[in-house]
């Protein structure tokens, strides 16, 4: 079991809206976000001297922001990263903290995703020149991550008979849950058909196969066991990590392995041993959905069901809320908003916190009425044990297990 | 060796581009040539500068011959690349290479990416594109000094079953 099991927390969460059109700078969202997260975790400018952000060269940087909130940084790392990054931040924190470098850091994405810098490549990215190992990929139009990852979903139908229509149920479920929570991007609710019928991006992902790109930032707040006890909410432990962990020919996916097996195939040995338990003891999961099936071969890879039964799984109900182990009840990143995964991690703690933000008059006090029709309830009923599983690529995924 | 334009983009290979330079300039000889360790013998794509497998830094160009079976594949619909447009749909191509399939490992082989094209390199019909189907290298050439890889049929019979997506 891991030295720092239960050694520190989760104390602070916040975000802004999720936009298309956020009419602002990223300094002025992270600002919005960070201030969010210090009042929910009950923090002064005072209590918080760490700092960490991930970009991809589309943000502002902790220096910048850090001053507009009335912090000295006694630690900062701006990180070039996407998804992935999130889970192993929080792990950076732990360890600056535990060294003595700051007591308490937040960590921060800010994006305009879709109204500067698109995440889904159109624009400036797809224009961009193209050097390095770049060659061995974009002179062929794979540039996007939905070209990029393609071939691995492809070889997955090829080897394993998965469907369109059974990675479509990831979307429907997400959309479920998109309902119940006043802060999604897309509300409504979609089916299978709506998934099928849209039209083709790069086969075999549809239109609503992908992502949402949206304007937003996100910030959420470590501090150890001990100074979380004087705060205000319900602390959430971290119980094990795993950062940025990669297969082999890291270089070129798709030189090494099955090209349906992913990062998850190797982070779950160093997750789960640290936090001292297995999959079949997660109540719920965030298993990162920048593409329909990205959530399902990651589920796979940490063992929630057999290799190549992801299908079946995501399309079994197990993952909708209601379900044995909800995935992403926020909507995700098909339907809350995209933030490179952080969304999916706050989502978890207040779950876990019992105070999922959703329809419920009194969501706050942690009230419930646990019914999961359109415009209602979102709050898993007795979440003990929440995992996150971090995308950034089919070869480096990350992996975050909270407890409450 | 000056930039050159395919598409739309700038594809930048300097004079210090230690990996990419010659690799491109023998394409344009239309030889297709991959880096071989000198210490255990085995090929590596892309052109890297140490050996994955052993960790050797020496190494020296071995021509490989210019077939292989299509390992799976993509169809881009919507094309992000601007210069890509006028092209979609589009194939693109993970390729296995004849030369050290199933090793190091089984799961391991010279793996390429590419565009699945017509000898005339327009882009080849969806109907035609499948796992399993045979294809030889078709080298495109950009400048005097550059060629790209790019995949055609070949019209052998398929390794295995062919697979499509429905």
């Amino acid at each position: 079991m891991g030295l720092l099991k239960d050694r520190y927390c989760i104390v602070g969460v916040g975000e802004t809206e999720y936009s298309r059109n956020s009419g602002r700078s990223t300094r002025a969202m992270a600002v919005e976000a960070i201030r969010k997260a210090m009042d929910d975790g009950g923090l002064s400018p005072k209590d918080v001297d760490g700092m960490l952000s991930y970009h991809q060269n589309d943000s502002t940087p902790s220096l910048i922001v850090g001053p507009d909130l009335g912090t000295r940084l006694n630690f900062w790392v701006d990180m070039i990263g996407g998804g992935s990054s999130i889970e192993a931040l929080v792990g950076i924190a732990m360890g600056a903290i535990e060294v003595g470098m700051c007591r308490t850091v937040a960590i921060f994405r800010s994006m305009n995703g879709y109204s500067e810098l698109r995440i889904g490549g159109t624009g400036a990215r797809g224009a961009a020149p193209v050097r390095g190992q770049d060659l061995a990929t974009r002179p062929y139009g794979m540039s996007s991550p939905g070209q990029a990852f393609a071939p691995s979903f492809m070889r997955h139908m090829c080897d394993y008979g998965t469907t369109s229509e059974q990675v479509a149920h990831v979307k429907v479920a997400h959309s479920k849950h998109a309902s119940q929570n006043p802060k999604a991007f897309y509300k409504e609710r979609v089916t299978v058909g709506d998934v099928l019928n849209s039209r083709w991006i790069v086969k075999p992902l549809h239109l609503l196969d992908c992502c949402v790109e949206t304007d937003n930032a996100t910030c959420l707040i470590v501090t150890s066991a001990e100074r979380a006890r004087d705060l205000r909410p319900r602390p959430i432990s971290i119980m094990g990590v795993a950062g940025r962990v990669s297969k082999p020919r890291s270089d070129f996916a798709f030189a090494h392995g099955p090209l349906s097996r992913v990062a998850g195939y190797y982070a779950k040995d160093i997750v789960f041993p640290m936090a001292g338990i297995g999959p079949e003891d997660v109540n719920l999961t965030g298993s990162y959905d920048a593409f329909t099936f990205t959530t399902m071969l990651q589920l796979e890879e940490y063992g929630f069901c057999k290799k190549g039964e992801g299908g079946a799984y995501v399309s079994s109900g197990i993952i909708e809320l209601g379900g044995k182990r909800p995935n992403n009840t926020s909507g995700g990143q098909l339907c809350e908003g995209y933030t490179h995964g952080m969304n999916l991690v706050i989502e978890n703690v207040r779950q876990l916190r019992g105070t999922a933000d959703d329809y419920c008059p009194g969501w706050a006090e942690g009230k419930h009425s646990y019914d999961y029709s359109p415009g209602k309830c979102r709050q898993v009923k007795d979440v003990e044990i929440a995992m996150n599983l971090g995308w950034s690529r089919p070869e480096t995924g990350s992996a975050l297990i909270l407890r409450r | 060796m000056p930039n050159v334009e395919y598409r739309g983009m700038n594809l930048i290979v300097p004079e210090n581009d230690s990996e990419w330079r010659e690799y491109l300039k023998m394409a344009r000889e239309h030889r297709l040539v991959m880096r071989k360790c000198s210490a255990c013998g085995l090929l590596r794509y892309p052109p890297g500068r140490g050996c994955p497998w052993c960790s050797t830094l020496g190494w020296s160009w071995q021509e490989v011959s210019d077939k292989g079976t299509i390992h799976s594949y993509e169809i881009v619909a919507q094309a992000i690349q601007p210069g890509f447009r006028d092209w979609a749909p589009y194939p693109v191509v993970v390729v296995e290479l004849d030369e050290q399939r199933g090793r190091p490992t089984q799961d391991e082989g010279l793996r390429m990416v590419g565009n699945l094209v017509t000898p005339d390199f327009r882009p080849e019909g969806e109907e035609n594109v499948a796992i399993g189907q045979r294809v030889r290298v078709l080298f495109q050439d950009l400048s005097p000094e550059i060629a790209l890889p790019q995949f055609t049929l070949t019209g052998e019979p398929p390794e295995g079953r062919l697979w499509r997506l429905a």
